[in-house]
């Protein structure tokens, strides 16, 4: 008895979790689909958005993403490296760099936006720019994508670090034609939770990368991300709540053509190394 | 494989620092500040960048104490602010661009008609609580107030002669769009908002109503309200040659009908 009301109740949450999200989705789908087209994702917006498209604020944000992955990626790799292969257990500055990681994880991304306003726009003078966005964004994956990652590279058995070392292999070799390719589904993972996180990015972005709709021509322009326009449109822009709707279904479907890619490009990246070597 | 990685990198960090190269700073403006003015000066600028090919203007928003910060600071060439600029800020100059107006929303579904000045008074400071106590059907009062730094907010005090403490509010919003998605999703709500944008929902079927205001009813197309805010663009010192006539141009009978586009109210010639 005891067993079926627990069955029924763990199920009874299942349901309501999958419905929360499809209703999501659905409000999403039914209320942008009729005013997403081909022109909307190839023309500049007009009237603040409610009219034309999306064009240069879709070229923004994938510039954003760019500049963040490209920065993240093999910084977050090589922390996470160094914090489970070449640390010893309670080793203090270790301890203090995952507490220091936790924490940085848990910060509301307002904070990491007016952080990426003062030191990458004005102390470094880089300007409201995409690769000031972008950066800002790259501080704020780095700590979900570190633990991610080191957290993979732990999971992996520890007879595979002997054996590798029997073999003679060096470190080196053992890191990077066993452990990494071994732990690539969490840091497919990582990756995939990062760029999530970096494509509906609003608060970080409005204060870094700004507000400006025009198509970029450089790293260092101005450049509205999708979710600044989301947010202007259905908080600011009277009568804009059609073009926010299709606005969010692009970003729906760049954010699962994303996880796609990345599922993909892991796989051939680390996939063959173990094969070619 | 390690070396190909190490290019990638090479090649990465050079691509980024190749763009350090600094703009000439005669054909660029930066005009940051109130997120009520930013779609209406975007707008305004993309049209001035048309008529004068060679010209950038990036417009940012964060609001009106951001405004006024950043073209005292030199971070801006102009900033925006949607309110009249006070006695501390008479280092700015300001140019009022269009006006806005205020008005009171309710539900659709309230069968209040009209509220007097005493009466949003003791509303907003929760003497009254349940819009039976003005002659409505029994349902508790929410109470929409605008958050902090809001020039909104500011217009609401002054001219009620109220002080932010006073208030009991139930929900705390941000923008106007905010405003209304929250009154029409609560019966019992009051608010204030943006008349233009008030009366576009409203005709678009959305469930709010504008009060009129100690018996005037306020409207965007006659210029009549009783609670207006002007929209504007204020500079520090003496304007630059490039902002100088673009806040010429952004006063101009010219940007009239983008002004209407915002639901705004142009300014009389």
């Amino acid at each position: 008895m005891a067993d079926q009301i627990f069955k029924a109740v763990i199920l009874a949450c299942t349901a309501f979790i999958g419905l929360v999200f499809l209703w999501i989705l659905g409000e999403v789908v039914v209320k942008g689909i009729s005013h997403l087209s081909f022109s909307f994702l190839f023309d500049a917006p007009v009237n603040s958005g409610r009219a034309g498209g999306i064009a240069p604020i879709l070229v923004s944000t994938l510039m954003i993403i760019i500049v963040a992955v490209s920065v993240s990626v093999p910084l977050g790799l090589g922390v996470a490296v160094w914090l489970s292969e070449f640390t010893k257990q309670g080793q203090k500055f270790a301890t203090s760099t995952r507490l220091t990681l936790d924490v940085l994880a848990g910060i509301p991304s307002i904070v990491y936006g007016l952080f990426g306003n003062a030191f990458f726009c004005i102390y470094l003078g880089l300007g409201f720019s995409i690769l000031s966005g972008g950066l800002t964004l790259a501080c704020m994956i780095l700590p979900i994508f570190i633990r991610t990652c080191e957290m993979g590279l732990r999971t992996v058995n520890d007879s595979w670090r002997k054996g590798a070392l029997a073999l003679g292999m060096t470190r080196t070799a053992a890191i990077w034609h066993i452990l990494l390719p071994s732990a690539t589904p969490a840091i497919i993972a990582g990756l995939v939770l990062g760029i999530g996180r970096a494509t509906a990015e609003t608060a970080a972005l409005i204060f870094t990368s700004g507000y400006v709709d025009r198509m970029p021509e450089s790293f260092m322009d101005s450049g509205r991300a999708l979710a600044v326009h989301i947010y202007d449109l259905s908080m600011n822009v009277t009568g804009g709540d059609h073009a926010a709707y299709a606005t969010a279904l692009t970003l729906i479907i760049l954010i699962v053509f994303f996880n796609i890619m990345a599922q993909f490009m892991m796989d051939q990246w680390l996939g063959r190394k173990v094969l070619s070597s | 494989m390690f070396v190909n990685l190490k290019l990638v990198w090479l090649v990465t960090l050079l691509f980024f620092s190749s763009f350090s190269t600094t703009m000439a700073a005669d054909n660029r403006l930066v005009i940051t500040g109130s997120s009520t003015v930013a779609p209406l000066a975007l707008e305004i600028a993309k049209l001035f960048e048309n008529n004068n090919p060679g010209i950038r203007i990036d417009v940012q928003t964060g609001g009106s104490s951001r405004g006024i910060n950043d073209a005292r600071m030199g971070l801006a060439n102009i900033g925006m602010v949607s309110r009249a600029l006070k006695p501390a800020e008479s280092d700015l100059t300001p140019f009022t661009i269009a006006m806005d107006g205020i008005g009171m929303i309710v539900h659709k579904s309230n069968n209040i008609k009209t509220l007097s000045n005493a009466q949003i008074i003791a509303i907003y400071k929760g003497k009254i609580t349940n819009w039976k106590q003005l002659g409505g059907s029994d349902l508790a009062i929410s109470v929409v107030n605008k958050a902090e730094g809001r020039s909104t907010l500011e217009l609401f005090l002054k001219h009620f002669s109220l002080k932010n403490s006073q208030i009991k509010a139930h929900v705390v919003i941000g923008d106007n769009q905010q405003g209304i998605k929250t009154v029409s999703g609560t019966p019992g709500a009051i608010g204030y908002v943006s008349i233009g944008t008030a009366e576009y929902e409203e005709k678009q079927g959305t469930p709010i109503r504008l009060l009129p205001l100690a018996g005037v009813s306020a409207s965007v197309r006659d210029g009549v309200f009783p609670l207006s805010r002007p929209l504007n663009l204020v500079t520090k010192g003496k304007p630059s040659l490039l902002a100088k006539r673009f806040i010429g141009f952004a006063q101009s009978a010219e940007v009239h009908g983008l002004v209407k586009n915002q639901f705004f109210v142009p300014l009389k010639p």
